[in-house]
């Protein structure tokens, strides 16, 4: 099953789903490194609200496609990370350093429409 | 009855989602609460991969366990696999021979309560872990 | 065939792990415990009515058995279920069937309410008429009315351990409970400005409480979507490395649900703590007083209200 990934202006949204295989989670990958080249994408966001469970295979996954997609001129955020999940993902002792995050969609809109410092 | 056991055959990456899933289920029988189910179901997400990845195929299975008057979940992921040369090695955090961060196992071991490995070169692996309610 | 519902499962579960074998070991039942109560089971079975009158009336005596008796619901289930077990007792089967019937027998009384040394004298008049009929049994044969009557009693003090046991668990589990809800309510949070929160800490702060705070903490994240919460610690004297430990996972826990934590009050012992465990507190965000972490929360988020240049993410 693989995760759908909207277009809303320069940003890019994907929403990823609770059954999440490692398969889908590197399509998504791909994927994004390709449309954000395809849409001269300046933003995107990957929420993860109805993600019961992330492991240390997505928050590297996760972290490789915000690397590549800011090689291809975009910013990434991650948001929706749920209460448990942010417990062991600190437990586990992966912070997703590098990466922003944000309570929401509608956090991570706002912080994407800040202008930035280059 | 209720059902205090399951076991899942792992073979695909799919397969990782269904042991967690159950995992998570039966915590949450066992009366775990908390971010505790999502714990269980991280580590057995790890292990569970641990199995594909090193192994190809192998076997977890969950059990509600008992013992001086608390109750915890069983999680055992046996696999027939190439076994684990340096034990020692592979345990220690950011270790790592495939291509990831080695964080499984060590990872899975800080999330769970108590945590074992049992592996044979040619033989294969089997990881039991234990957490318990409070 | 006995139904559980999830709550009893696990107060059940908690009992029944137990070696079954193990409970009859501890009263000594032997094979010939078994044959005596075949031959006199019918010296209960016959009269079943009268030795359940037995047990009842007595209860009905009593004010402090109001909850089981002025509940026909209630009474119902008890009698009907007290009249199979009765049968059971002579039926030599002591396996896990009539451990789980025993024990729904008591969820009953415990449910009513009813005060655990009424049940015992009530059970005891019970004992008390099926030792007459047992003794009727055998005139002139005292001993062997006896020996009897020990098998018998043998079965009844395996059945007490079985209520004793489950009220205790049961009543455990409501205490858990209650401390649950304790800890729930000393740790309230506080909305005073929007996105912001203040997590008040007073008391004596372990490794379990501490988890706790952290789930509260992060649930009120999401429910007020915090940008900035301030962990005030002035009502906390002592920190053990646990504890410190819980603390710096909390804030970076809130970080990845996109709120930046400040936490002030730190006194001077808890802060030279701190610092001998080792704890980074370059990740953390400290103030002085509740007042400064407010401030500076304002800070934080009036700067992201009005900022045009953005230099880094808030949280950082």
């Amino acid at each position: 099953m693989s995760v759908p990934i909207l277009k809303q202006g320069d940003v890019l949204i994907a929403s990823v789903q609770a059954a999440l295989t490692d398969h889908d989670l590197l399509q998504l990958k791909d994927e994004m490194a390709h449309k954000v080249g395809q849409f001269r994408t300046r933003g995107v966001i990957i929420d993860v609200t109805a993600l019961d469970v992330m492991d240390s295979f997505a928050t590297r996954t996760l972290r490789n496609l915000a690397a590549t997609t800011h090689l291809r001129g975009a910013e990434t955020i991650i948001v929706g990370i749920q209460p448990d999940v942010a417990v062991s993902l600190v437990q586990l002792g992966l912070t997703l350093e590098g990466v922003a995050t944000a309570l929401d969609l509608e956090e991570g809109l706002a912080w994407l429409a800040q202008p930035r410092a280059a | 009855m209720v059902t205090t056991e399951a076991r899942v055959d792992i073979a695909r990456d799919v397969d990782i989602v269904t042991a967690r899933q159950h995992g998570r289920e039966l915590a949450g029988r066992i009366g775990f609460t908390g971010s505790d189910p999502t714990l269980i179901a991280t580590a057995i997400s790890e292990v569970a991969r641990n199995i594909i990845v090193y192994s190809g195929h192998g076997e977890i299975r969950l059990e509600m366990i008992a013992g001086a008057g608390r109750h915890g979940i069983l999680v055992v992921a046996s696999d027939n696999g190439p076994g684990i040369p340096n034990l020692d090695l592979a345990m220690r955090d950011g270790f790592s021979t495939g291509n990831s961060l080695g964080i499984g196992l060590p990872g899975a071991r800080r999330l769970m309560d108590e945590f074992e490995i049992l592996s044979e070169v040619g033989k294969g692996t089997t990881v039991t872990m234990r957490k318990w309610r409070r | 065939m006995l139904e559980f519902n999830k709550n009893d499962f696990k107060v059940f579960g908690e009992m029944a792990e137990e070696d079954l074998d193990a409970r009859l070991r501890f009263v000594d039942f032997t094979p010939e415990d078994f044959t005596r109560l075949i031959e006199i089971k019918d010296e209960v079975l016959d009269h079943l009515d009268e030795h359940l009158a037995a047990f009842f009336e007595h209860l009905g005596r009593f004010e402090k058995a109001r909850g089981l008796i002025g509940s026909v619901s209630l009474l119902q289930e008890a009698t009907q279920l007290q009249r199979e077990h009765l049968i059971a007792m002579v039926g030599g089967d002591y396996g896990i069937h009539y451990v789980a019937q025993q024990f729904q027998l008591g969820q009953i009384y415990n449910r009513a309410q009813l005060d655990m040394g009424l049940y015992m004298g009530a059970f005891h008049a019970m004992l008390s008429g099926i030792a007459q009929r047992i003794s009727a049994r055998f005139p002139g044969d005292s001993s062997v009315a006896l020996a009897h009557y020990r098998s018998f009693k043998k079965v009844a003090f395996f059945d007490l351990a079985i209520v004793v046991d489950g009220i205790v668990a049961d009543r455990e589990q409501t205490i858990r409970r209650q401390q649950e809800a304790i800890r729930e309510l000393s740790t309230p949070t506080l909305q005073v400005r929007e996105r912001l929160l203040i997590l008040p800490i007073i008391g004596l702060l372990d490794s379990h409480r501490a988890k706790q705070l952290t789930d509260t903490l992060l649930q009120a994240i999401r429910a007020h979507r915090a940008k900035v919460v301030v962990v005030d610690m002035t009502g906390v004297s002592t920190v053990d490395s646990k504890v410190a430990n819980h603390l710096i996972q909390t804030v970076e826990a809130a970080r990845l649900m996109g709120a930046a934590a400040i936490i002030t009050g730190l006194s001077a012992d808890v802060a030279q703590s701190l610092v001998t465990l080792g704890v980074d507190l370059g990740r953390l965000n400290t103030m002085g007083d509740l007042q400064g972490g407010i401030e500076k929360a304002e800070q934080l988020l009036g700067y992201a209200e009005r900022s045009t240049e953005r230099t880094g993410h808030l949280a950082d």
